[in-house]
């Protein structure tokens, strides 16, 4: 069913894990030791090498899987909507031994998270919405949410951090295998978040049943969806606080680590 | 054989600087560069083209693609109503309404019939894959663009074949509950069916499926492969053999009354390959589906950013060329080297029907010649010229090749 091999780099500082749920063959991340916290990748999967995980890891045991699809995850025939994804997360959080765990999803991962907290609250603790996708906001002629599919990969490298020069990946320097699973993301963030783009036009309605103590995340300098969005987002959910990390684009808790961690973990432990 | 007449209804009539200053001249450039007067009097001459063909016994063949200097034909059914009502003798192929684009199948179908029914049965439809800027004009996802195609090509085929009344529809892509087209097409059970492909798997169910199999500016190697899965599929199948009626191919040809003429005003042609291709590389080497993830070792690693791109219709073979490798082999193409690659017919008629017959052979031949007659800034009188001498001196010759089983 898979394509590709698991990562055994025996030289990476950490490596993934392989772990069947619902008949899916995933791969994991998994670093740190405390409160469980399930994260959910975005655009890209999460890099295991990444220093958010490490300072991250000091506050909580993070579980990170790659969404069906997506890095070297395997999709079942046929899986191919966000309804897929969100039942296959309800799913996951049923295979954790934990009671409760916080849930945190960044970009499309936080589409994902603010629908599953929708519909499954009791299973969590806290939730962490990081310039995430899912709603519409604006009217119709103002799209929210960048059309990455139909802009210039120059524009939207520039609009995904607050520094690009420091932050875009250089194609040429990055491995045959990270290519590779670079592809597999485009295609399924494709397959998936198409049409209607990267939102539910149903959610907006639904996110006053999130009932845990939210934190809605943003990178100030986000020009894949801009901060006044993810101030909307908060402003639908209940018990939520909105803040901005300074000097980050749409990916904070890469070009911001220390910042981003500290505000999760500032969050975590009020 | 016989044989098809094509023009695209390019418009080249943007400032070379605006060309080159936009990363796509498809998708994205603004119409504000399309002067409607211009566009009118550039379908009056084509339209006439066609009315020609038709006087001239010539087969006629629209096409359809969006947004772009390319072609202005972003409404392929119009333009095939006008040829139903307008030509009085030849068939029309439709190749085609971009089915993977269209919400509605079951519209498309009552289209081809409307168009079957006003031309009295001499309709022939054809389906494109599309692909590369068409996803972004058409608003469609690419990742599942081929399994929306043989979807809609499916309930296409059902709409047009339908006699008792309502059906339902509930597919993947497309759910209609109620399907009973009237008027119902003229020829039983539905016009001749086509298809435009060249990878291997999509050939493959093409030969399963009997269509019309054809080939655009592909090259000898390409087309034999092409040709050749698609009769394994069937001999795989346990499907009869089929001739070589079922094979098509369509490239540049342009018949002067000297060799010399026949190169100089077909060469005209060429802008097709050399100015219409350039596409951004969101519409081109990222788009996602476009080519397995394996393949983005070469692809992502290679062509310089906003630069030329291909298009669907050369669109590489999945996995075995990058799409920029393949674009840059044809927007720097010269006449000489195009001939050579067996995409360009230019010359007297002899010449022209040498060359033809050389290409028939190298391919294991073929019962239908598409021609790219008119592009980029050839003018109405030209192109008449290329009509008349071919379809006085050579198409008469080619119609002396009588379809044979394909081995």
């Amino acid at each position: 069913m898979l394509r590709y091999g698991a990562v055994t780099n025996a030289t990476e500082p950490a490596v993934a894990e392989r772990l069947a749920v619902a008949g899916v063959e995933l791969e994991i991340v998994r670093r740190g030791a405390g409160r469980p916290v399930l994260l959910l990748h975005g655009v890209q999967t999460v890099d295991p090498r990444a220093r958010f995980l490490e300072l991250l890891g000091r506050h909580a045991e993070i579980i990170a899987p790659s969404h069906p699809g997506f890095g070297r995850s395997a999709r079942p025939a046929g899986f191919e909507t966000v309804y897929d994804l969100v039942h296959f997360y309800l799913d996951v959080l049923e295979a954790l031994p934990h009671e409760k765990v916080t849930l945190i999803g960044l970009s499309f991962g936080g589409w994902l998270a603010a629908e599953v907290a929708v519909k499954c609250c009791h299973r969590l603790d806290k939730l962490i919405l990081v310039d995430a996708f899912g709603i519409k906001i604006s009217d119709r002629e103002t799209p929210d949410i960048l059309d990455v599919f139909n802009t210039s990969p120059l524009e939207v490298q520039r609009r995904s951090w607050h520094d690009s020069g420091k932050w875009a990946p250089d194609f040429n320097a990055l491995s045959d295998d990270e290519l590779v699973v670079r592809a597999r993301n485009w295609e399924a963030l494709c397959l998936y978040g198409w049409h209607p783009y990267m939102y539910n036009p149903q959610l907006k309605r639904w996110l006053r049943r999130i009932t845990v103590p939210t934190l809605v995340l943003w990178g100030a300098s986000d020009g894949i969806v801009k901060p006044s969005y993810g101030r909307a987002y908060g402003d639908l959910i209940p018990d939520s606080r909105f803040e901005v990390i300074e000097r980050a684009g749409h990916h904070p808790e890469i070009e911001q680590a220390e910042a981003f961690v500290d505000a999760v973990a500032k969050f975590l432990n009020r | 054989m016989d044989a098809w007449w094509q023009c695209e209804v390019p418009y080249p009539f943007v400032p070379q600087e605006v060309l080159n200053a936009a990363d796509s001249v498809r998708a994205s450039l603004p119409n504000k560069y399309c002067d409607p007067k211009i566009a009118a009097d550039l379908f009056e001459e084509v339209i006439d083209e066609f009315l020609l063909c038709d006087d001239l016994g010539l087969n006629v063949l629209a096409v359809e693609h969006h947004a772009g200097i390319n072609s202005l034909l972003g409404a392929n059914p119009l333009l095939v109503g006008i040829l139903a009502r307008q030509t009085r003798q030849v068939r029309i192929l439709s190749l085609g309404t971009l089915i993977s684009i269209r919400k509605d199948p079951v519209r498309v179908a009552e289209e081809y019939a409307t168009a079957d029914v006003i031309s009295r049965g001499r309709l022939e439809i054809g389906f494109v894959k599309s692909g590369g800027t068409e996803m972004a004009s058409g608003n469609a996802n690419p990742v599942n663009n081929v399994e929306r195609y043989w979807e809609a090509i499916d309930l296409i085929k059902k709409a047009l074949s339908q006699r008792d009344g309502p059906f339902s529809w509930e597919g993947k892509h497309f759910t209609h509950r109620h399907v009973n087209i009237w008027p119902r097409p003229w020829q039983h059970p539905h016009p001749r069916m086509w298809s435009a492909t060249g990878d291997p798997e999509t050939a493959a169910e093409v030969g399963r499926r009997g269509m019309v199999h054809v080939l655009v500016l592909r090259g000898p190697e390409g087309t034999r492969r092409a040709y050749a899965a698609h009769r394994k599929a069937r001999a795989e199948a346990g499907l009869p053999k089929v001739t070589t009626d079922n094979f098509a191919y369509a490239a540049f040809v342009y018949v002067g009354d000297t060799d010399e003429e026949g190169v100089r005003v077909g060469s005209k042609l060429l802008w097709f390959l050399h100015t219409s291709l350039k596409s951004a590389p969101q519409y081109s080497k990222f788009l996602p589906g476009s080519a397995p993830p394996h393949a983005a070792p070469q692809i992502y690693r290679t062509a310089p950013s906003g630069g030329a791109a291909p298009v669907s219709l050369v669109n590489a073979e999945k996995g075995v060329a990058s799409a920029g490798q393949n674009a840059a082999r044809l927007t720097s193409l010269t006449a000489e080297q195009a001939t050579a690659q067996g995409i360009f017919f230019a010359g007297n008629p002899d010449t022209v029907y040498k060359q033809v017959m050389e290409f028939y052979d190298k391919v294991g031949g073929f019962g239908h010649l598409s021609l790219v007659g008119r592009s980029g800034f050839m003018t109405h009188a030209e192109s008449e010229k290329s009509i008349r001498l071919f379809s006085k001196e050579v198409l008469p010759r080619l119609r002396e090749i009588k379809p044979v089983i394909a081995d």
